[in-house]
């Protein structure tokens, strides 16, 4: 049945979904308060308990919450949704054209091959939908690298002349990469954001079909009252043993996840960043980053921009919604935990900022509920600390006194003890029925997951080692919350999705922590309270192992071993969409010729002798840049670089050369004049290079 | 023009090669176009030399080859401006990017270049963007509620010396209160 926002959705329907929400969540948390209320009130309930009981209020509330969400998503994609913002479109005209959109993608130093191969799928699959004359595609580029920033520009200019798709497909590099990933969408909104009707933001891994654009700008275009719509990407193209078993269990529970949350929240939805499609002018007219209240600018730049733009739009009386049944929306998962931890730190940090926000006197409900969870997903690690040292306190004494009087095998001790038994087992039991919950909900597919047996020992593996991987989640969680409240910032890394393998001495230095602290733990317990150490085994396990899980998820042969036997497998691999076809091939504008292929600066040659790179290179720089002229420094460094070689001068230097329009004519000119006995060895191999290069020869 | 003596040979080989390496860069799929022009640029090249014995073959040759190249594309883009290397590089990039030296086999350094060529170059540029609309983003106030308040008056009132101060006080106050209790109270 199709759905309207305007006329199906009454506020009782909202008020009826949150409150089951909060009811099924809450009363699993009274529950299990009571059961914990009950264990403690048979040997007094003092300070500590109080304090233990508090703790696990905020603890036990974030795993009866996450069970609910897939609970209720369960029960969604059993019945289906009616409540879909995708079905508005049901039924509506396609002839028409959808409304002006630009597709947006800001990149900082990621793989230019793997970006510009994902938008070449992605612009032949919008050019298929016939409907293409909608959509502007620019790339954003807050590049540092010499190389990175030649490789971008050769591989737009290659793309836009195969695909014939000049004056549609633009590539900006900002000089001033200010305020990261927000800064660079708001100097695009600031520049062009009133030629287009709608947004969509894009990460340097995402994919998107052409059929799902267009339907995104088309509920846009029948819901004027809605500023947001954000699709669930689903993680694809797992190599490494980590990224397989991240994607696996994107597919298996993500979906009951998306329905779950946009059950409770449906017009109130939250905003990720990416692969979400936006209203322009109310998101510049609302959405502008407000500071935070803090002393450096440092504190008062807001990181996790997403959530706090769908606070915003939400205040300016635009409906945020999940496409969450919507396909063809993709992204690609970390490869090893050490780049995924890396991603945490920064939205740890990004998260606690929010804090601001659950205390604002204009912010929305579901978004206080979006950005306490968002801050819990990190707060609690500590939080978890806090309360198993004191756990562990509060038994050691009552065991003491229990044991001085004799009372282990007094009735009321044992009955407590039977309440803890039970809590325990409702803890297990919502942490892995979410788990139960998504191997049900797949089962009817299982043949695109490998086949039932296949599905359920994936389901398995997935879980055993989850479980393993999460006490170094914690202990890294824990350590960034700490880092982040001293003060400590964090920066804008670029996020590495090729380079997976981690080596033994890598995995001891960032891992060997874990093992040291895990055998004194176990020291102390075997010691003082060994029973203990069987409720810390699951703690303590994944601490002693940490080094060669690490190394071992990190494994893209493992990775691959397991695929070739049928486990971790997704449907996007037994039966691939086009637009993830051939993302590993290498763009012809960036191809290497084979004697090349270990020339170090590569890009950075062809900039300087090619006459294609360096005309395009030219072309883009702006005829206003102030710093253009050619100086004594500039001449300076040129001479370097003709004796010596690219080593020896730094990559500030080159980016300087990069950015001075006049210094890349004079260079190209002078290195074509100059005998070979007066350039760098270097050279000799960047010419012959640049002879066999297919940005000289015809592609 | 007289003879090239044998020590010159090699020099002017060399000339020939990177010169040919350069033409090769643009991509002429004409090779026999390549030749020619590789001939003509040589000639004209040692007529120079000639006048100028004390520039080597390679320096000349080039210098000719890439003055001539960069006039050209200057021309092609625009031919009512002095010739200028970003002008160059706008209708070299075009060249390129519009695969016209594939449509136009014969045309490279060709004077004056054909029309259709010169209507091809001008009628695409490579571009940052599409036109500029700018538009002025303002920055949203929030009102944060209480907590700004007291997180902000925290901030302006802090500092050390208030914390040894308060560390001072509560110590003196710690110490009185337990010489009062050593005092009275313990028997």
């Amino acid at each position: 049945m199709t759905f309207r926002v305007s006329t199906d959705l009454p506020r009782e329907i909202v008020s009826l979904r949150q409150s089951l929400f909060l009811a099924t969540g809450g009363g699993i948390t009274i529950a299990g308060v009571w059961l914990l209320y009950d264990m403690y009130a048979e040997g007094g309930v003092g300070a500590l308990e109080w304090v233990l009981m508090a703790l696990f209020v905020v603890l036990f509330s974030q795993i009866a919450f996450g069970f609910s969400i897939a609970l209720w998503g369960f029960l969604i994609r059993l019945r289906g949704e009616r409540f879909d913002i995708m079905r508005t479109i049901d039924g509506l005209d396609e002839s028409t054209s959808p409304g002006s959109t630009a597709i947006v993608m800001p990149v900082y130093n990621e793989d230019p091959a793997r970006i510009f191969r994902g938008l070449e799928n992605m612009l032949v699959s919008l050019k298929e939908t016939g409907q293409s004359e909608s959509f502007d595609l620019f790339i954003l580029s807050d590049s540092n690298q010499p190389e990175n920033w030649v490789d971008e520009e050769c591989a737009w200019a290659s793309l836009c002349s195969r695909l014939q798709l000049h004056g549609r497909v633009y590539y900006r590099k900002r000089r001033v990469s200010l305020h990261g990933k927000s800064g660079n969408i708001a100097d695009f909104c600031r520049r062009w954001g009133r030629r287009y009707r709608y947004l969509v933001i894009l990460d340097a891994d995402s994919v998107m079909t052409g059929k799902t654009l267009v339907r995104l700008a088309r509920a846009m275009d029948a819901n004027p009252t809605v500023g947001i719509i954000q699709t669930a990407p689903k993680i694809v193209r797992g190599i490494s043993f980590f990224q397989r078993l991240t994607q696996f269990a994107t597919h298996t529970l993500g979906p009951l996840f998306a329905a779950g949350s946009n059950f409770w929240h449906l017009a109130g939805g939250s905003y990720w960043g990416h692969n979400a499609i936006i209203r322009l002018q109310p998101f510049m007219d609302h959405c502008v980053l407000p500071e935070l209240p803090g002393r450096t600018a440092d504190d008062r730049h807001i990181l996790s921009h997403d959530t706090v733009e769908a606070a915003l739009m939400q205040q300016a009386g635009y409906q945020v919604w999940f496409a969450f049944n919507e396909d063809g929306s993709y992204e690609e998962g970390p490869p090893n935990l050490s780049e995924s931890l890396k991603r945490d730190r920064r939205w740890a940090q990004g998260n606690l900022q929010h804090f601001w926000f659950l205390l604002a006197p204009r912010t929305h409900f579901t978004n206080r509920i979006h950005m306490f969870f968002g801050l819990m997903a990190y707060l609690s690690a500590p939080l978890l600390v806090i309360f198993i040292v004191l756990s562990a306190i509060d038994y050691h004494g009552k065991m003491k006194a229990a044991i001085y009087a004799d009372r282990l095998s007094d009735p009321a001790w044992t009955e407590a003890w039977r309440n803890g038994l039970l809590l325990l087992s409702i803890t297990l039991l919502m942490l892995f029925g979410a788990k139960l919950l998504g191997w049900l909900h797949t089962l009817p597919r299982a043949r695109q997951f490998g086949g039932m047996l296949r599905m359920t020992a994936s389901t398995l593996l997935e879980t055993v080692t989850a479980v393993l991987l999460a006490p170094i989640l914690l202990w890294f969680h824990t350590k960034f919350v700490v880092l982040t409240l001293l003060g400590l910032r964090v920066s804008w890394k670029t996020q590495n999705r090729s380079d997976s393998r981690i080596p033994f001495a890598q995995a001891v230095r960032e891992y060997g922590m874990l093992p040291l602290a895990g055998a004194v733990v176990l020291g102390v317990t075997l010691y003082w309270m060994p029973v203990l150490t069987l409720w810390l085994s699951p703690i303590l396990a994944g601490w002693l192992l940490a080094v060669p899980l690490v190394m071992v998820t990190s494994s893209d042969e493992v990775g691959q071993w397991l695929r070739r036997r049928g486990l971790l497998v997704i449907p996007e691999e037994t039966a691939p969409p086009e637009v993830l076809r051939g993302l590993d091939a290498i763009p012809p504008a960036l191809v290497r010729p084979g004697s090349s292929s270990n020339l170090p600066h590569y890009g950075f040659a062809q900039v300087l002798l090619a006459p294609w790179a360096n005309a395009v290179h030219i072309a883009l720089l702006r005829r206003s840049n102030a710093r253009s002229h050619y100086t004594a420094a500039l001449e300076n460094i040129t001479q370097q670089l003709l004796a010596l070689g690219p080593d020896a001068i730094g990559r500030r230097e080159r980016m300087a050369l990069l950015w001075n329009a006049d210094a890349l004519a004079t260079l190209h000119r002078r290195i074509w004049q100059t005998p070979e006995e007066n350039l760098h060895p270097w050279w000799r191999e960047a010419m012959h290079a640049c002879a066999e290069s297919p940005r000289s020869r015809k592609e | 023009m007289g003879e090239v003596i044998p020590d010159e040979l090699s020099d002017w080989t060399d000339a020939c090669l990177r010169l040919e390496d350069y033409l090769n860069a643009h991509r002429i799929p004409d090779r026999e176009h390549v030749l020619r022009l590789n001939l003509a640029l040589v000639d004209e090249a040692r007529r120079e030399h000639a006048r100028d014995p004390s520039r080597t073959p390679l320096d000349v040759t080039m210098s000719l080859a890439t003055q001539r190249v960069e006039a050209w594309f200057s021309r092609l883009a625009d031919d009512s401006a002095p010739s200028n290397p970003r002008l160059a590089a706008r209708g070299r990039a075009l060249w390129f990017t519009n695969d016209l030296y594939e449509q136009f086999p014969s045309a490279f350094l060709t004077e004056p270049p054909p029309d259709s060529l010169r209507d091809a170059v001008r009628s695409v540029t490579l571009r940052t963007g599409p036109d500029l609309e700018l538009a002025r983003l303002t920055r949203q106030e929030v009102d944060y509620g209480p907590m700004e308040e007291i997180a902000s008056g925290t901030w302006q009132q802090f500092s050390w010396g208030h914390v040894l101060r308060a560390f001072l006080i509560w110590v003196c106050i710690f110490f009185a209160a337990y010489g009062s209790y050593l005092a009275f109270f313990q028997k």
